[in-house]
Order: C-alpha cells, then structure tokens, then sequence
C-alpha cells in the first residue's frame, strides 16, 4: 500500500451548470469527500479536473475564495475531455485535485489600487480576484478592462453588465472592448458609452489615471494580448514588479514532474505549474520563452 | 575491520552475486546485438561488465516507458505498485548521478508515490569504468558517485575495492562478511593506478565556464536553426538520456467497461508538447523544441544542480550524429 497518492482526485458533485457562451459553461461544485471540506484555495490558482476514462485538464477557480462552500470553473469545450464535461448535468460527480499553483499575492496588495486585464477566457481567473477583492473590500480602486469579441462572447455576462452600472459603488470601473459589432453591442455602447467601445484592451486604458506607485496590474488572455498589455502598462511606468500575469501551459501533473510546463533557458528554468502560474512581468524578463 | 571500505576477492565475486539474486531480482548489463542493455540475469555469466554505456539507462526502472497509474477496483479508482526488491547491479557514476537528479524531481514534496515505492525498495551495486570517445562526465563532476549506491565496485587485478554508501550496504557487507578482506596498501596503490589511468582516458571535455549564460546570451545564434534542421526530431536522446524525465498521461479503455489511466515517456521533441488547448503551441517549431532540450539540459538549478551527467548516450543514438558537446562548443566558440 503506498502513502497519500497526490495524483489521486477527490469526488466532487456539480451542483449547477451554467450556459456561459455557446462555449463555455460555468459547473458550480462542491466536493462530496468528507477530507476535502476544508478545501481552501487563492485566486489565481487552479485545479485539475478528473474523468475517470477520459483524462484530466487544468482549469483556473473562478470563484472568489470567499464564498465558503462550492467553487465555480469556467470551462470551454475545446477538445475530447471537455466535450465530455459539456455533456454532464447537475448531480453528477467528477474529480477534481488541486487547488495548485501559486496564485495572486492577495495580501500584498492590500490597500492598494488594482487594475485586472482581461481577455476572453482570461477572465475566468481574474473574476476570482474581483470578486474577492470586492467581497474584502480591502482595496483601494479597481478597474476591470476586459476585451472580447462579441457581446455574446462575454464571459459572466450578468456581473459584467451589473458592475458596468452599479460598479461604482463598490469602488469599481468595468470597461469593455469588443471587436465584432452586433446590435446588442451597439445597444450596450449607447447606454454606457464613456464604459464600451469596440476596440481592443489597450483603448480602455484612455481617459483612465491610476498613481503608479500605488498600483498593481493583473493581466490574464491570451498570448499576444501581452505585449500590447504590458507596453501599455510601462508606458505609464508601472514596475515591472507591480505587473502581474498569469499564464496557460500543457499541465499533466500539477506539482512540477511532468515537465510540460517548462519555461526559460539554461540560466532561469521555471516550472509554471509549481512556480507560477501567476508570475511578475520582472520573472517574464528575466525568464525567456515565459510570454 | 573497517567498513567503509572492503575487499572482495575476485573468486567471491559470484558468492556476493548469488547472495544478491536470493534478495530479489537482479539487473545487470548484458550484451544485446551492439548494444547493452540492463537485463535480468540469474547468475553473474549471463552479465556482461565490460561495457560502457546501456543504450536505456536505469530509469527504466523506476520511472516506466509506460505504466498503468490507477485501474478501477470495486467501484474505486486505485493505484497501486508491485513490491519487488530490485537490485541494479554494475550501474556506472553518471547513472547513479542520473538517478539522484530524478530523486530531486519525483522525491520533492510532493513525491511521487510509484517512483518512491520503487526506489526506496531498490538496491545499486556501483562499478567503475572506463570511459570512451562519447564520455564527458569528468567535465560535469559526475566521474565519481559519492553517494546513491548501496555498494561500489573499484576493479583491481585481483578482486574489487569496494565501497560502501548505506547502511543497506553495510547489512550486506556484515551478513556476508566471510567473503570481504581487509584493503591493503597494494590495492589501494592498484586503486589510485586505475583512477589516474581513467582520468587519463577522458578523450571529450565540456567547458562549462558561464556555459548557461552563454546559452541563455545565445538565444537567437543561427547555429540553433542549423542542427535543428539536421535534427530528425525523433525523440531518440530524450528516451535515452537519463535524467529526462517528461510524461504524459492518457486515458484507455481495457474493456468496454474497465479504463485504465497510464502514463508513458513523453518527448520535448514531440509537437504535440507544448500545445494547449484551443491549438496554441508555445514550442511550434523543431527550432523552439531543439533549443529548449539544450537549455533543460544546461539549466544548473541551485536545488537540483546539473541537469546533464554526461554519459554520452544522446551523441551515440543520435541517428542524425549530433553531438551534444559540439553543439555547446560551436555556441560558446560564435560568441567570440
């Protein structure tokens, strides 16, 4: 018989299942294992997925840590597995292991101004951190700029468009950037205009004035959202340090064996599973290949 | 007598073989074709010590090329290990170092439950050897194991020097202590002779003076895309390399009602590597996938150290005839 097997998942029941996007859907969970109730997690770390038969996937936690008792992922289907997942309805039971990963640096943070970055699926993480920082209400300011393709691509379409009206009593601003005009897009920028436009992330930067010295960017898209991120970002020197990114890899075991995840050269290796995924753009400079 | 070192007489040999074979199953090198390879062997005739490298190194044993990890059982998925003890007989230095660089990888917390069962019911009988043309293992400090054994074999005209790294050793030595002698002041000159003529056999020196930020300064060097295009990308020194060490997982069905869950070798020569859903590939092209496995292998992690033990085995299977030493050096030498 051997120890605890960390490769070992624990039962956890889908308590709701939520139609996102045509894509993408939102299974609230809870995990039936007695062991696992106290299952704690930071935002910005993610856990693995389990079908028994059908393979494993990593997937960031979407909820904020401070809604005791379930935990949300926000899942695409994009191949055999989560097509599977996309099958499955409320009661039925799935594995998850986790949380791993770093996570954001939460407390650090505290007191200050918080600037999320989001961009399309990215928003999945960093829902998390909102969330949780307006639960704490321990931050200053925070301003979600989240760019998408179409107003039927937008992820949590319900709290975005709560927060874009109601945001600024939480101490909030939600921008939003689309790229492909529909009518409900058109609709959404008549009625909040200085808020929508259609564009691209960068534009939601216009017109807003953060104190760099008090400030912290977490960004989260993909890939080539990135650059055009960060040069936005020091352009109005913000340290790299205060940058913070979170990234995707092939992830097979979670806690830095399988190797997939490798990142960097011969003079910074980096295993993005255990490492980061959450990493300051100083991490990105100093480690090549990171983004 | 002191234990630390002993003497084994050269008509012992088998004695301590056979003593080793009632323990559990015993793996020695033995000639296949051209090649060597760990086999297992009944008695010390069937082994072949006289060799240099096994074209697989020991990681086979304990890291599987592919091994099942859970299986359902009574409505459970559970994994499980065999408990065989499994001796590893006549393993080189760059191996046992090979085996204590994946020690800090699937060892560090949390560990990895098959390769710890495995390893923590495993017995290695070093055994010293002669380098050849492909061997740079004096240049990475790999030439000699000073830990990671439970035995180690020194060969002398007449017997074996042999040292002992455990208290598993140790055990050996004090249940069989019939068969040991004390070491005399001719073996020990006989040792130091045959040290000097090894260290005198190195033919391949790497230069590992700033080599990682040289590697790191050179991302952009054409030299990459020239052996990546003489790069048959097949994976080849990935599987023989011992301190390689990616998996991948997969989902089978045995049965139309049985899955199985197992994990085999993976390759960072592989395209499908560093590809994540959706079809994003962070390695796309054989460039990317070559000059990654250079740096994994020339990363010297503060923790875990060197991640190469230059045993020579990807420049002897390379069926392009790329030379892992020559690559570094033409880097090194374009930087001038």
């Amino acid at each position: 018989m051997m120890g605890e097997n960390p490769y070992r998942s624990h039962n956890a029941r889908i308590l709701e299942v939520k139609e996102l996007t045509p894509r993408e859907k939102l299974y609230t969970l809870r995990f039936t294992d007695r062991e696992m109730g106290n299952f704690e997690f930071k935002p910005g770390q993610f856990v693995i997925v389990n079908l028994k038969g059908f393979g494993e996937f990593p997937v960031s936690l979407c909820s904020p840590p401070t809604r005791k008792g379930y935990f949300q992922l926000c899942i695409r289907r994009v191949g055999r597995v989560t097509k599977f997942i996309h099958g499955m309805n409320e009661g039925d039971v799935v594995g998850i292991r986790g949380p791993y990963g770093n996570g954001f640096p939460m407390g650090g943070m505290e007191g200050s101004n918080l600037v999320l970055v989001a961009g399309g699926l990215g928003m999945a993480p960093l829902r998390s951190v909102l969330w949780y920082a307006i639960d704490t209400g321990n931050y200053k300011h925070m301003w979600l700029f989240y760019g998408t393709k179409s107003y039927e691509d937008i992820l949590f379409r319900d709290e975005v468009l709560h927060l874009l009206k109601h945001g600024p009593s939480m101490n909030c601003t939600v921008k939003l950037a689309y790229e492909v005009e529909t009518p409900s897009c058109v609709y959404l920028e008549r009625g909040f205009s200085t808020q929508v436009c259609r564009g691209v992330v960068t534009d939601l930067f216009k017109g807003e004035e953060f104190d760099v010295e008090d400030t912290y960017a977490l960004v989260c898209g993909p890939p080539i959202m990135y650059r055009f991120v960060i040069r936005e970002l020091l352009n109005r020197k913000l340290s790299p340090g205060r940058i913070y990114i979170t990234l995707e890899r092939r992830m097979r075991c979670g806690v830095g064996k399988c190797g997939h995840c490798v990142v960097g050269t011969s003079t910074s290796m980096k295993y993005v599973c255990r490492d980061g995924p959450v990493f300051t753009y100083w991490d990105a400079l100093s480690t090549r290949g990171l983004i | 007598m002191t234990l630390k070192y002993v003497k084994l007489h050269s008509e012992n040999f088998d004695d301590l073989f056979n003593y080793l074979t009632g323990l559990g199953d015993v793996y020695a090198p033995v000639k296949k074709g051209r090649v060597h390879s760990f086999q297992r062997v009944l008695n010390s005739r069937e082994a072949d010590f006289n060799y240099t490298r096994t074209m697989l190194p020991p990681k086979k044993f304990f890291i599987k090329p592919k091994e099942e990890l859970f299986r359902p059982k009574g409505g459970k998925w559970i994994g499980e290990v065999e408990e065989r003890t499994l001796i590893l007989f006549g393993l080189h230095s760059c191996d046992i170092h090979g085996l204590q660089i994946l020690d800090r990888v699937y060892l560090s917390e949390p560990a990895d439950p098959y390769y710890k069962a495995r390893r923590e019911r495993s017995i290695i009988i070093g055994m010293s050897c002669i380098p050849d043309e492909y061997c740079f293992c004096r240049s990475l400090g790999t030439d000699f194991a000073m830990s990671g054994f439970d035995l180690f074999l020194h060969e002398l005209p007449d017997g074996w020097l042999v040292r002992v790294g455990s208290v598993r050793g140790h055990e050996i030595i004090w249940i069989n202590e019939g068969l040991f002698d004390e070491v005399s002041e001719e073996d020990l000159a006989s040792f130091k002779a045959f040290e000097e003529e090894r260290a005198r056999a190195f033919k391949r020196e790497l230069n590992r003076e700033g080599l990682a930020d040289i590697l790191d300064l050179a991302y952009d060097n054409p030299l990459w895309s020239k052996y990546a295009e003489r790069c048959l990308a097949c994976g080849n020194c990935t599987l023989v390399c011992p301190t390689c060490r990616c998996y991948e997982v997969c989902d089978r069905w045995a049965s139309s009602y049985d899955a199985v869950r197992e994990r085999r070798y993976d390759s960072c020569f592989m395209e499908s590597h560093g590809l994540v859903a959706g079809g994003h590939n962070f390695r796309p092209t054989r460039l990317d996938r070559f000059r990654h496995r250079y740096y994994c292998k020339n990363y010297f992690d503060p923790e875990a150290g060197f991640n190469c033990v230059g045993c020579g085995r990807c420049d002897e299977f390379c069926p392009a005839g790329i030379e892992h030493v020559r690559v570094l050096e033409e880097i090194r030498g374009s930087l001038r």
